[in-house]
């Protein structure tokens, strides 16, 4: 059998792009062929269709990181169930994404585009993007913000996740001046869809869950006012769904982490900010349920919410405006903000 | 005729590197490394609450997360005049240790392995081994699937990629095996650091998660599983492909450099620091025969901006870095800063942690003739892995003690406000290497604040004397046969771990005067 009966000169030359030679390609294609009990023609034939044009029913995502650290990546991977390894190779196409992908260099690249080229996509972006200069985001001699615009366009939707890809995060307090993809979007004159799964990092539930909502309907999930999903955010505050509302309510307040008698007692004086954040996490915790950031004696720095970082700094004191109302009311007996 | 090849971007790594090499004969001759994202989380800092560092800096990088929230408590510790007790060392160790473990086997696996590995070998594996035979019917599937990504693209395989079925096939289950390994690591690492990445528990003074039985318990059975992975897979994994189908790579030590090592030294094994899992020590020119080991002295530590995009100053110690960004500097290529010590640039990391150390088993495979270089560093971690594991069971038993006895402390509540002024340093061996913070405190407010991490050191540019940073040096004379495909650069690159959104700082009391330039 010729070899080109079956196999396109085209195809050959991709798959020597591709890291694989003409040789290996049909060798490989034998061997795969006598396991699948295929007729070594007919797998040939299959295998060459599939690389030469990508035609899986699986949903391709395109991950952009800006002005970000990876951190939402690694939320990403913290996913145990269904496993990350079944996500990303099963339930969706990962045609780009800088810390995971197998190629690097202008074959990355050549990637991108060619599924930027497609459409369709769910586009991922992880990370803020500058504002002040281009020069802080540079991404193959050109703005990464150029980057993000032009597969924005041809997405299907976009997902901001994490705090700074969704309103900006602590890089909009930076030099960077870091903002939002939908704000980037809205002035690149680019009218599409932002879901925005904040919180730093994101919570990996949150990205999984809206992930797999998308794929399941075919739809995005209902948004709440600051346009993020409202199954995970919304109307209730972290200070009134918290374990330690009744120590609030008693005015008992941690004052040295030390003494195991006050390990439960309310935070708020020393700086938390769940008064000011409208997510389920004291609900749903984190790392599958093992802790969070209250329960580690930590605070809620609101981190899901548009005023993360810049306007809840300091983290640790407890005399803005929120925190006065809020002890101010625990004064008069009012127990919730809203009644 | 040299021919130069720019690899942009650098993928299965932290951030956004740029790596430009010049061929020729088919060896690389010069080599340039440039990070191409800045943000400028110090410069935002000043004017801060100091307490407000540990949490933010952890934002430098999420892969690593919360080394720089210890760094910059234990820079904070120093400034507020804070005794953290042991009890809240102790804590701050352990969930450490669990990020360690977590971040070196995803560095193995998931960041490295595909560099090595032709993955489509696992099509040809014939063995019966139930695990692997579903490996190769996911991968075959994928195939017939029509869709391969993100395992391909990729550089096609060269001489030394492994194409064993076996191995290959293996090493694929492992990858798929060390995803969810790792993914439990960091869980464990949340049961006192609240959640992942970046920990909620680490404050000046200690950690604010006071420690219950079944939480002590809850860990170390998690840590029981993590140390049967680590050396019933992730270690064999390792020595297997470095001392079979790699070693070859091995003993030509591609990827050495410069041969200099610094190590801060780290992890307290007892409340007075006399001993520490990592010891601290500067190698300068490495001799393999007889390792020379010279203290540390963090006054000689001076960072040059001659090719970095920042105003011109001559090389200054870290607590009078003043700069300001100069994006139009002709000579500049990064916004990674030239860190030197004494002056010469250093690597850092678990290959200089594990000689200055001189570590029995990578002194033992030097000796059989592995040079330090990109495979030794893999070996470096995986024998540093298995340290932390023990260290952490060490720490657990310590812990136990500690907790059940009245009076246990993890904090220092006394020095939880700010001075009204101080300084501090503070210094941590991060999964990556030797990591700096410092930091100014005036009215109560960071004044001044500045980090030299480990990817700064590690991708450093070219200093104002023209010597080349670490990642440069170590490509000079690496083979690369086929311009299209330089597989053994990215290979030394990687092996170093790079995390470029730590590495690049920027650093200017006077906000305004960074926004003034900009608009000019």
């Amino acid at each position: 059998m010729k070899e080109d009966d079956v196999v396109s000169k085209r195809l050959l030359d991709e798959l020597e792009v591709h890291g694989i030679s003409r040789r290996d390609f049909i060798k490989y294609c034998a061997t795969t062929a006598a396991i699948l009990g295929l007729s070594e023609m007919e797998f040939t034939t299959k295998v060459a269709e599939a690389l030469e044009k990508p035609t899986s029913k699986k949903q391709p995502v395109v991950w952009l990181e800006g002005l970000a650290c990876a951190g939402c990546t690694i939320s990403l991977s913290q996913v145990l169930n269904p496993p990350v390894s079944s996500i990303i190779l099963d339930k969706i196409s990962l045609r780009y994404h800088m810390t995971i992908m197998a190629a690097a260099g202008e074959v990355a690249e050549a990637a991108r585009r060619e599924a930027v080229k497609e459409g369709g996509y769910i586009l991922v972006v992880e990370g803020a993007i500058p504002s002040a200069n281009d020069r802080f985001w540079m991404h193959g001699g050109r703005p990464g913000r150029e980057m993000v615009e032009e597969a924005a366009k041809n997405a299907m939707a976009v997902l901001a996740v994490g705090a700074c890809s969704a309103y900006g995060g602590i890089p909009r307090a930076c030099p960077a001046k870091g903002i939002s993809v939908s704000d980037a979007l809205k002035r690149a004159g680019i009218n599409k869809p932002v879901i925005n799964i904040s919180t730093c990092p994101v919570h990996p539930d949150h990205l999984a869950g809206t992930l797999l909502y998308v794929l399941v309907t075919g739809k995005l999930p209902e948004l709440d006012s600051k346009g993020r999903p409202a199954m995970y955010f919304g109307e209730v505050s972290m200070h009134d769904n918290c374990r330690r509302r009744a120590h609030f309510d008693a005015g008992e307040f941690l004052k040295d982490w030390n003494d195991p008698k006050q390990k439960n007692w309310c935070l708020l004086e020393k700086g938390c900010k769940g008064p000011m954040s409208y997510i389920d996490c004291t609900v749903r915790r984190w790392n599958d349920g093992i802790s969070f950031c209250l329960d580690c004696g930590g605070l809620c720095q609101a981190c899901g919410e548009p005023i993360f970082y810049d306007k809840v700094s300091p983290l640790y004191m407890a005399d803005d405006e929120t925190s006065k109302k809020i002890f101010a009311m625990r004064k008069t007996g009012q127990s919730k903000e809203n009644s | 005729m040299a021919k130069k090849i720019t690899i942009h971007p650098v993928t299965r790594i932290e951030g956004h590197l740029t790596i430009e090499v010049e061929v020729d004969n088919g060896k690389v001759v010069d080599a340039w490394s440039s990070g191409t994202m800045a943000r400028g989380f110090e410069a935002m800092l000043t004017g801060k609450d100091p307490r407000d560092a540990p949490y933010v800096t952890s934002r430098f990088c999420g892969v690593c997360y919360s080394v720089h929230q210890l760094a910059s408590a234990r820079a904070l510790d120093a400034a507020f005049g804070a005794k953290v007790p042991w009890g809240g060392n102790l804590i701050r160790n352990l969930v450490m240790g669990a990020e360690y473990i977590y971040d070196h086997v995803l560095h193995f696996y998931q960041l490295s392995a595909l560099d090595y590995i032709d993955i489509m070998a696992v099509a040809e594996y014939k063995g019966k081994d139930k695990d692997l035979l579903a490996v190769k019917d996911k991968i075959v599937n994928l195939v017939k699937e029509k869709d391969t990504y993100p395992l391909t693209p990729r550089y096609k395989p060269d001489d030394f990629s492994v194409k064993d079925p076996d191995i290959v096939t293996s090493a694929v289950s492992h990858y798929i095996k060390a995803l969810k390994m790792h993914a439990k690591a960091r869980n464990m690492g949340a049961i006192w650091g609240g959640r992942t990445p970046h920990y909620q528990n680490i404050v000046v003074g200690g950690v604010t998660s006071y420690p219950d039985i079944n939480q002590w318990a809850r860990f170390r059975t998690m840590l029981d599983e993590q140390k049967k992975f680590v050396e019933e897979v992730y270690i064999p994994d390792v020595l297997a492909f470095g001392t079979g189908p790699l070693w070859p790579l091995a003993t030509m030590g591609v990827g050495g450099g410069h041969y200099n090592y610094l190590s801060y030294g780290d992890f307290p094994k007892d409340p007075a620091w006399k001993d520490t899992v990592f010891p601290a020590g500067t190698i300068v020119g490495l001799n393999p025969a007889n390792i020379k080991v010279e203290p540390v002295n963090t006054e000689k530590i001076t960072e040059s901006v001659k090719y970095a995009w920042y105003k011109e100053n001559k090389p200054v110690h870290p607590y009078d870095g003043e700069q300001v960004f100069n994006l139009d500097k002709k000579e500049a290529y990064t916004f990674v800063k030239a860190p030197r010590y004494d002056g010469k640039p250093m690597e850092v990391g678990p290959l200089a942690r594990m000689l200055v150390a001189k570590n029995p088993t990578l002194i033992d495979l030097v000796k059989k003739g592995a040079k330090p270089g990109a495979v030794a560093r893999h070996a470096s971690r995986a024998i540093e892995t298995k340290l932390m594991v023990d260290a952490c069971y060490n720490w657990l038993d310590q812990l136990l003690a500690e907790m059940t006895k009245p009076g246990f402390k993890i904090h220092d509540t006394e020095h939880w406000n700010p001075p009204e002024s101080g300084m501090g340093a503070g210094f941590h061996e991060a999964p990556r290497g030797a990591l700096g913070h410092w930091i100014k405190i005036k009215n109560k407010k960071i004044a001044n604040y500045q980090a030299v991490v480990p990817s700064t050191w590690n991708a450093s540019p070219r200093c104002e004397k023209g010597v080349r940073g670490q990642y440069e040096e170590s490509l000079i004379g690496a083979p690369v046969p086929d311009p299209e495909n330089p597989n053994n650069v990215v290979r030394i690159i990687r092996s170093f771990d790079p995390c470029l959104a730590c590495a690049i700082h920027i650093i200017d009391p006077k906000t305004n005067e960074i926004r003034k330039f900009l608009i000019e």
